[in-house]
């Protein structure tokens, strides 16, 4: 079977982070992250997909895992999904013009068709830059596919039966089984993926990953067409009138924190 | 545009907290002001006992009801079809959620079999010209998108908790209740559920007080200062997410923005940066306490009370300080 895993290539948000708290993070009159000291990086819940594909593998499962992610110079993170153990990677060069949900799912729906389709399609639950987690569910849409989202963990009996996920909800955990082919998100509770090994590492540095052009694929009518573009993108402000307690040494701040919060009926005295 | 504004609210199997659904109202009545077209209450599933009365004080001009018993289950199929059926007889321009676990999952769905625009993490939409703008929030938080909608589709949007404050009309109106006849009786819920969710004990979502824990605990073992708080408070003991991700404690006690959304009286951060994919998950608690031994955490910027110091030396004196004050009589 083929399990297809989509990797999104984003800016690290916690650099991101760091220059918004800062005041310093640059952001240009179309709404894009310019700084060129904030690393790019493979976003880390599609890491974990390649993670959830990799444990089916592990299991015994015969299938092959590839890895697809569309932007421009994308080497160096196919090359780290190769290491992680992925079969196949391919890079799609994204078109002229602004990309939404909306195109990065015509574009993978129209890839998986070029392929002879998926059997599994794993995805991290969403991608960390603009965290909207909408493209799994398009895709799932344009393929067909049912789709289950939130994924601590993603089994197999075996081939041609369906598969069985927990899904972490509010609630806890749920187990749901959907036959194949679907579109699963995997989150953050499917824990650590693996680290590459020395030699996986050095195998995957002389793979040059293939690429292909959106022109090459027979994407759906008006599947270019973004259906939202970004206008603008800032830092909030936030208003802060923080009273920092003073006192000498822990005991005192915690009976002038305790005092304020019984004057303002937040707590209770006596019971 | 003529197309109404809809606001979409889902009974399902877990509830939608009523003020979220009035802060979509809220939200969903500027812009069909803004527009100058209808506004529209669609609910699905069960319909509240106090519907109307919400729908008129929110100044909603007609309420439809989809109640076919397969959308009491929580399953996305039967619902997806239903509202997309409702809308493809009924073109709306903007269909707005409240975003809760369940239209996570089924408002992008709705979008995709639509063909519409869709935004989640929402905070706040206006009309710009003809169109629609969307602010969402982006990075965990840390940044704000505002997204240009195309025209010439409808606009699907999912509103993030604690963003709009939930705000009657100026005059109520007389809304009309319809029931919209859906045959789902053909639609095959393609997940099948092996073993349901089960709630244990109190949810974060609904504790009056909760003290959250983070990295600044320095290690796992100190967690069960936070957890002694907590229960000298009366409330309940919370995480942020790194230490969720480090495998200290369950996620079913992390809070933001992939974890608890929570909206308690006093919310209480011990060893907590206050990154904004937490922050999001408490900013609704009347009052945040910071403890936090770093003076620039970003923490201080959201509390109303700071103490700069090691949390493991606080919390003890925080537990002795309360305790005393609870035992102590009037």
């Amino acid at each position: 079977m083929r399990i297809v895993v989509f990797a999104k290539e984003v800016l690290d948000p916690d650099a991101v982070g760091a220059y918004a708290v800062s005041g310093g993070l640059v952001v240009d009159d179309d709404g894009n992250i310019t700084q060129s000291t904030i690393p790019r990086l493979m976003n880390g819940y599609d890491e974990q997909a390649i993670e959830a594909a990799l444990r089916l593998k592990d299991s015994g499962l015969e299938c092959t895992v590839v890895v697809a992610s569309i932007g421009s110079d994308q080497t160096a993170m196919l090359r780290h999904a190769l290491s992680l153990g992925a079969d196949e990677v391919v890079a799609i060069e994204p078109p002229e013009g602004p990309m939404d949900c909306h195109v990065v799912a015509s574009i993978l729906v129209a890839w998986v068709a070029s392929v002879g389709g998926a059997d599994l399609v794993l995805c991290g639950r969403q991608a960390s830059d603009d965290d909207q987690g909408v493209v799994p569910a398009l895709v799932s849409v344009g393929l067909g596919m049912p789709l289950v989202t939130l994924a601590r963990s993603v089994e197999m009996p075996g081939l041609g039966q369906p598969v069985q996920v927990v899904r972490v909800t509010p609630d806890g955990d749920e187990k749901v089984e959907v036959d194949l082919p679907a579109v699963v998100t995997v989150s953050s509770e499917l824990g650590e993926p693996r680290y590459p090994t020395m030699p996986q590492k050095m195998a995957a540095r002389k793979v040059n990953p293939p690429v292909l052009t959106t022109q090459e694929l027979a994407v759906g009518a008006g599947g270019l067409e973004p259906a939202v573009v970004v206008a603008r993108q800032f830092v909030p402000t936030l208003k802060g009138d923080c009273e920092i307690i003073v006192g000498e040494g822990p005991a005192q701040l915690a009976d002038e924190l305790v005092a304020r919060l019984v004057e303002n009926k937040l707590i209770k005295a006596g019971r | 545009m003529t197309a109404p504004v809809v606001v979409c609210s889902w009974t399902g199997i877990r509830e939608e907290p009523p003020e979220e659904t009035e802060a979509a109202l809220t939200l969903g009545r500027s812009v069909s002001a803004g527009l100058g077209v209808g506004l529209v209450w669609l609910v699905v599933g069960p319909a509240p006992q106090d519907c109307a009365e919400v729908a008129a004080r929110h100044g909603v001009g007609e309420i439809e009801v989809i109640s076919d018993p397969k959308l009491s289950t929580g399953l996305a199929d039967s619902f997806v079809e239903a509202v997309c059926r409702f809308l493809g007889d009924h073109p709306a321009g903007l269909v707005l959620f409240s975003q809760t676990f369940d239209t996570r999952l089924v408002a992008p769905l709705v979008a995709g079999r639509l063909g519409a625009s869709v935004v989640m993490n929402a905070l706040d939409v206006a009309v710009e010209g003809d169109g629609l703008e969307v602010t969402a929030a982006a990075f965990g938080g840390d940044t704000r998108v505002v997204y240009r909608a195309a025209t010439g589709r409808p606009c699907v949007v999912a509103l993030l908790a604690n963003s709009v404050v939930p705000e009657p009309a100026s005059s109520p109106s007389s809304p009309t209740v319809s029931e919209v006849p859906v045959d789902l009786s053909e639609v095959h819920e393609r997940v099948r559920v092996l073993d349901p969710a089960r709630a244990e004990g109190p949810r974060l979502e609904d504790a009056e007080i909760i003290v959250a824990g983070g990295r600044g605990l320095g290690s796992p073992q100190n967690y069960k200062l936070v957890e002694q708080l907590a229960e000298a408070l009366g409330g309940m003991a919370a995480a942020s997410r790194p230490i969720v991700d480090d495998g200290w404690i369950d996620s079913s006690r992390q809070v933001g923005l992939t974890g608890k959304i929570t909206r308690p009286a006093l919310y209480l951060a011990a060893g907590i940066s206050g990154a904004t994919q937490h922050m999001v998950g408490c900013s609704a608690a009347k009052t945040i306490v910071a403890v936090n031994s770093d003076p620039d955490a970003p923490i201080f910027r959201h509390a109303r009370y700071g103490i700069v110091a090691d949390c493991n030396e606080v919390l003890p004196e925080l537990v002795r300080a309360v305790t005393q004050v609870s035992d102590s009589h009037d």
